[in-house]
């Protein structure tokens, strides 16, 4: 499971492509992450998780 | 006739080529993205061949291998991008020699050059090699103007983009790259120098020529033109180097290229280059107070990258420690001495590389 900021979707897509996967999904979030605090990083994670679990199939 | 009035010979060769067909084809290349953005030389097979010829490996030996993208560099394909960046077929045994470097140095297979520090590959060539392909190691060395230097150096970058794919925006993700990306080949200048040259420094003989690889992000000058102490000006280049703004992760690394004045001052006073690289390392430092002030004051439990105390990643503060040293150990720094001989003029090179390790230099093969 790969997980990046907005800004990297570009290189995430060319990356997917170079290993032949070029539909291969990926979960995005708003762009910055590295400065964040924990309680923003806390949310971020929880925004995440449906996203995170649909890729992986769970069923809910 | 105007050739009879000025008495000019007619042309021996006429052009076989319509000065047209040559642009329709540097368009071509341009429309195929295989450019830095500059026009780029048209390859045919016969111009392929006399790189080729200056070589003793065989055109499919890889040259460079980035197994994260799948992705390896030929010796064909460099002398491509070689051919394409305006070199000529006598500078190959130097630009194999780069490739040399890189490979040995590690950091470019490991994904450097797509990161968005936005680095650069720094090649310093020594020895002979030099004079014999008219490579600038005198004024204006990080400048323009020297065939050698422009080419050589972006012949790595064409690769980078034509071999491996690093097209900014995409698989280049730097946030704001560096000019030196463009080309960054300078050359020791030997002759002007107290000491040892860079190679000799590192084991190889002066007959040798030699390239060394860095990755670097910022070309920062020293000015210093009325001191003749060396510590005044031991304490310009430390300040440099221990300034904030560059530190990424815990400690950094550092080329520093001397004009031949400044390395005048360090060796009419009895300085080795180990002596300046002591008292650079004792001196440049942080308080942590200062490191506090800017939010490096804490290293990332994972990355080893610096960031503010407070940080969900941060390690525990060894407040123990202080001031905090920016390099690791003395051997994190280099010296070399380029350029001219007309000012107090020096330049730190910030470096990404070894902290503390040997720089990656290989010997320029397959020359008289």
């Amino acid at each position: 499971m790969s997980i990046c900021t907005d800004s990297f979707v570009p290189a995430a897509r060319a990356m997917a492509k170079v290993y032949g996967f070029p539909a291969y999904e990926f979960v995005t979030m708003p762009h910055p992450l590295a400065s964040l605090d924990q309680e923003q990083i806390d949310f971020r994670a929880r925004e995440l998780i449906p996203d995170v679990l649909r890729i992986l199939g769970v069923e809910r | 006739m105007a050739a009879a009035i000025h008495d000019e010979p007619p042309l021996a060769e006429p052009p076989l080529v319509a000065a047209d067909e040559i642009r329709a084809a540097m368009e071509y290349y341009a429309s195929q993205q295989w450019t830095d953005g500059l026009p780029v030389v048209p390859v045919t097979e016969s111009y392929l061949a006399e790189f080729l010829a200056r070589t003793s490996r065989d055109p499919g030996d890889v040259v460079l291998a980035m197994p994260h993208l799948n992705r390896e560099c030929s010796v064909r394909l460099a002398a491509i991008n070689a051919a394409m960046a305006g070199c000529l077929p006598e500078y190959f045994p130097v630009v194999l020699a780069a490739w040399d470097a890189l490979a040995g140095e590690g950091y470019v297979t490991r994904g450097i050059w797509q990161s968005t520090t936005g680095t650069a590959p720094l090649l310093v060539v020594n020895g002979p090699i030099r004079t014999q392909i008219g490579l600038n190691s005198a004024g204006n060395v990080f400048g323009s103007g020297f065939r050698a230097n422009a080419t050589i150096g972006r012949a790595i970058r064409l690769t980078a983009i034509n071999v491996f794919g690093l097209h900014p925006h995409l698989l280049d993700q730097a946030t704001q790259g560096t000019p030196a990306k463009y080309t960054c080949c300078i050359a020791e200048n030997e002759e002007q120098s107290p000491w040892a040259p860079l190679h000799v420094e590192h084991g190889f003989k002066p007959a040798d020529s030699t390239v060394t690889a860095m990755v670097i992000r910022s070309c920062v000058h020293i000015e210093a033109r009325h001191t003749q102490i060396p510590e005044q000006l031991a304490l310009d280049i430390a300040g440099t180097i221990g300034r904030t703004g560059a530190m990424v992760i815990e400690t950094t690394s550092a080329l520093i290229v001397l004009g031949p004045e400044h390395a005048a001052v360090f060796a009419a006073a009895g300085w080795s280059k180990d002596d300046l690289r002591q008292f650079v390392y004792d001196r440049a430092v942080s308080s942590r107070a200062d490191l506090a002030a800017v939010g490096k004051d804490a290293i990332s439990r994972r990355t080893r990258w610096r960031l503010p105390a407070g940080h969900p990643d941060a390690l525990p503060v060894d407040q123990s420690v202080d001031p905090v040293p920016a390099l690791n150990s003395p051997a994190a720094v280099q010296v070399m001495v380029a350029g001219a001989s007309n000012a107090g003029v020096s330049a730190v090179i910030e470096s990404m590389g070894a902290r503390g390790n040997p720089p990656s230099i290989a010997k320029v093969r397959d020359i008289e």
